[in-house]
């Protein structure tokens, strides 16, 4: 568990840490970027030293002295070394994927290990010629007090930290074992002096094995500042009680650290004494002034105030600041970690109440007792709440996905030669956290085709008076209860001819057909087809477009292409919001029941008004293409029914599907039909209804592509001109 | 169709090898006694109804629900060859738990009644037949002696078996398109 949430911990870090640098290479240096790129490598570094990951601690650590002296000014941070440090993180996050796969035990590129530490190194070594100021100065969060205590006549002779160590009891039971970070505190410095405080150890009998009763009092010396060691114990801060004096810290901190902790304090004493942390002088001081102390637990400000070393108004900006750090520390706090696994069940469980719900409706319809039915309404109604709030927990923005690409568009605009800028928005468009994860590869897949293909080589651009670097646009909305995700760049634009000219070869079409350009278009969506007359590095893995549009369906989304010769080519993928619930409109056709995803119906006809035999229907004087449900699923004939017409809409396109009854509005919880179903057309799920019966969803989109693509195949010969119109 | 993991071995002799007894299932299917191994049995329902899913093999009856899961539902009957099930009375759905690739997968198969549990000792168990059993030879785990008659015990890992099933229903789902795809 521990190792996960290092994993997690390390990989958000190292996608800040990549923003953080992106950032500076789009907006110039920045103290607050690059103290987050040194903040993440920082943490990466203290947290695989708790595990004892060698590999990441040693790497990162190279990389960390070099940040550092970027932090301080020593050395410049140019497009060189930048891309240096991307690479370093590229690295990092293989080493992390390794204590993923619990390989950490293997280089996973020694090659290239040693390459970034040679050019980290190399860049070490000309900066010492100029000699880095100490460590201590070089931090600029150092301890403001650090300095003043070193010139209080009150201070303790010793030169090394003295630090209290009190694990929290659980420490074991949550993963932790104390002595990694004893081990850990023992690469920053010397432990000069370690004494184990067995007092708390109960009788054998009530000794419980897994509860840690040991506390220990450590001299260390070191140089690393009082942020870096109190990284050490990072991970167990918050349950643990940790204190930490730096060397030559004043009389009046003993006292409190003597007061503050359960062993009696004339032992403890001794134990500061023993180890040098105290002169036997200074305890005898220390001990004075703390039964002279009436309250022993001062605030440190009074204290120093109290003893002129600093002077109010110093105090009371450190107290500031202290306040404004906890501030945002409590700001953080409004974010919780929960398992996708925890949230899921309680999706589930929403599923089911939802299905219940609608149960006890049926139930109360049924009985015609009025105060059954409101009681039911308003439970129904609350449920609905739930499941809209229990659905956005689950909500992230898409920014989530579109923050990888700043840097891919700039690699592969490198590693092609082209100049392009990368324009994002609507990255805070938000979509089920599920499809997050699933979208990232397609549309990877999209942005290098348009790079790689789409947008021309600058010599190309400027000869017919484009600008020099080619623009790649993603943004995202929502429409209609689905969201729109756009990858489109400003290139030479699809070339109908040759996708038609390739189609006809490989036998997809037939050399008289007439097509409109996006059914041409769509063929770059057949499995193995490729227009790409040379295969480059990024193209022509094997993975095709095919794979996009795969991908894209499964999560019941669809995609299209517009695209226009010299101006471009846009890319648009329509997803549903949520995969989990929908809410549904129920239609019978003999007996069997489907629904149709509510957002997509506009509206109810009646078609017995109407002459029907063409399938087409003429609403409101514009020709609605429409599908008898009862033919498409040939199901049997039923006798005389009075049959209504559903309009459905799907991105442009609308038809009719015709069913002999509508039944209404219902909240549907979407069951997978599972893996013998995955060929399945027509059908994109299932739902349970308020009777406990199954109900087959509709996947409209397909239906509408089929109905429309089966009237074309009828009516082209009559027709053909106007179709290619289109 | 090797793939998966299955007590027997080619020859349906693993039950004598494996020297200890197991439990099966019978079954009538069309008058015909069968039996399966109840270690992959979760459940038997009573059959109430199911939803039928258009445009697939004749195989498929549909999907029910059991609590909250949705389950496709097999009619063994026509797996075998033979007509469909019809159903009456004693119509039954055993809901078997498949492990599938790492994943458990529901499936429910309709037979006509069930009878009992029966404890095999291993002696009790011959070899499949080469043939004169009417169904596919690698359906059969093996025959179960029992007094004077022979009740054919399924190899429900082959029966079942999802990539088949998964084939067959591509195919049809296929062949329902018509000429649009």
């Amino acid at each position: 568990m521990a190792r996960d949430a290092l994993v997690q911990e390390a990989r958000e870090l190292l996608a800040a840490m990549e923003q953080a640098l992106m950032q500076i290479e789009a907006e110039g240096q920045d103290a607050e970027a690059i103290n987050a790129v040194f903040r993440a490598a920082h943490t990466i570094k203290g947290s695989a030293g708790l595990f004892a990951f060698e590999r990441i601690v040693s790497f990162t650590h190279i990389v960390e002295s070099v940040l550092d002296r970027v932090r301080n000014g020593s050395q410049p941070l140019d497009a060189n070394l930048l891309t240096l440090l991307l690479e370093c993180s590229d690295y990092i996050a293989m080493l992390v994927d390794a204590i993923a796969a619990r390989q950490e035990e293997q280089e996973p590129d020694a090659e290239r290990r040693a390459r970034l530490e040679a050019a980290l190194t190399a860049l070490l070594g000309v900066v010492t010629a100029t000699p880095p100021p100490p460590a201590t100065v070089a931090q600029p969060q150092g301890e403001p007090q650090g300095k003043v205590e070193v010139e209080s006549g009150e201070s303790v002779s010793s030169d090394n930290w003295h630090i209290s160590l009190r694990f929290s009891p659980d420490v074991l039971r949550s993963g932790m074992d104390p002595l990694s970070f004893l081990r850990y505190l023992g690469t920053l410095g010397h432990i000069v002096h370690i004494v184990t405080l067995p007092d708390a150890l109960p009788a054998a009998a009530e000794f419980d094995a897994e509860t840690c009763y040991l506390g220990f009092e450590i001299d260390f010396a070191s140089p690393v500042d009082r942020q870096t060691i109190e990284g050490v114990f990072e991970f167990v801060r918050d349950d643990s009680d940790i204190r930490i004096l730096p060397p030559h810290s004043k009389v009046a901190e003993y006292i409190s650290l003597i007061d503050g902790l359960p062993e009696p304090s004339g032992r403890l004493g001794e134990i500061l004494v023993k180890g040098g942390a105290l002169t036997e002088s200074e305890l005898t001081r220390v001990l004075a002034q703390q039964a002279a102390e009436p309250v022993p637990a001062k605030p440190l400000g009074a204290l120093l105030v109290e003893n002129d070393v600093v002077p109010q108004a110093v105090v009371a900006a450190a107290l500031t600041k202290q306040k404004q750090g906890e501030e945002k520390r409590a700001q953080e706090q409004k974010f919780i970690k929960v398992e996708v696994s925890k949230l899921d069940a309680l999706i589930d469980l929403v599923g089911e109440l939802v299905i219940a719900g609608a149960g006890a409706n049926v139930v109360a319809r049924r009985q015609k007792d009025v105060q059954f039915e409101e009681a039911t309404q308003a439970l129904s109604s609350l449920v609905e709440q739930i499941r809209d709030a229990a659905l956005t927990l689950r909500m992230v923005p898409i920014g989530e996905v579109f923050q990888r690409f700043p840097r891919v568009v700039r690699d592969i605009s490198r590693e092609l030669g082209k100049e392009i800028q990368l324009v994002v928005t609507g990255a805070d468009t938000e979509l089920d956290k599920s499809m997050v994860e699933k979208l990232s590869d397609p549309l990877m897949h999209i942005v290098r085709n348009a790079m790689d293909h789409g947008i021309e080589p600058t010599e190309a651009r400027t000869a017919i008076g484009k600008p020099a670097a080619g623009t790649l646009r993603l943004n995202a909305f929502h429409e209609s209860g689905c969201i729109v995700i756009e990858v489109s760049d400003d290139g030479r634009g699809l070339d109908r001819e040759r996708i038609l000219r390739k189609a006809i070869e490989r036998g997809l079409v037939q050399p008289d057909q007439q097509l409109s350009d996006s059914d041409v278009f769509r063929l770059i969506f057949e499995p193995g087809f490729s227009t790409a007359e040379t295969v480059t590095n990024l193209s022509g893995r094997g993975v095709g477009m095919d794979v996009v549009r795969k991908n894209i369906e499964a999560l019941r989304g669809e995609v299209e292409v517009l695209s226009r010769p010299a101006q471009g080519t846009t890319v648009r993928i329509r997803l549903p919001l949520t995969l989990a619930i929908i809410d549904g409109f129920q239609v019978m056709t003999g007996e069997a029941v489907f629904v149709i995803p509510l957002d997509l119906v506009i509206e109810c006809v009646d078609v017995s008004s109407h002459d029907t035999r063409h399938n087409i229907l003429k609403l409101r004087g514009e020709p609605l293409p429409f599908v008898r449900l009862r033919e498409l699923f040939e199901l049997p004939e039923a006798g005389e029914v009075r049959e209504s017409l559903v309009v459905v809409q799907y991105g442009q396109q609308r038809a009719g599907l015709v069913v002999d009854r509508l039944v209404g509005e219902f909240q549907a919880v979407i069951k997978p039909l599972g893996v013998l179903f995955s060929d399945m057309k027509g059908i994109s799920g299932s739902t349970i209804l308020g009777d406990g019966r199954v109900a087959l969803i509709l996947d409209v989109p397909h239906l509408i592509q089929r109905t429309a693509r089966a009237q074309a195949a009828q009516s082209w010969p009559r027709q053909a001109s106007a179709l290619s119109d289109r | 169709m090797s793939q998966y993991p299955t007590t027997t071995n080619p020859g349906g002799t693993a039950l004598a090898v494996q020297g200890v007894s197991r439990q099966y299932l019978t079954f009538t299917l069309a008058g015909e006694l069968f039996a399966m191994p109840i270690e992959q049995i979760r459940e038997i329902i009573e059959f109430s109804g199911l939803t039928e899913i258009p445009l697939m093999p004749a195989f498929l009856r549909g999907v029910i629900n059991v609590r909250g899961a949705v389950v496709p539902v097999i009619d063994l009957a026509v797996r075998f060859g033979r007509p469909r099930t019809e159903i009456a009375r004693r119509t039954c759905i055993v809901i078997l738990e498949l492990e599938q690739e790492g994943l458990l997968l529901l499936l429910g198969v309709l037979v006509d009644a069930v009878n009992e549990v029966l404890t095999v000792e291993p002696g009790q168990v011959e070899p499949r037949p080469s043939f004169g059993a009417k169904i596919r030879a690698e359906f059969i785990e093996g025959m179960i002696n029992l007094n004077e008659r022979f009740v054919i015990a399924l190899d429900i890992h082959q029966v079942l078996s999802v990539e088949e099933l998964t084939t067959l229903i591509g195919m049809a789902a296929g062949e329902g398109q018509g000429a649009g795809e």
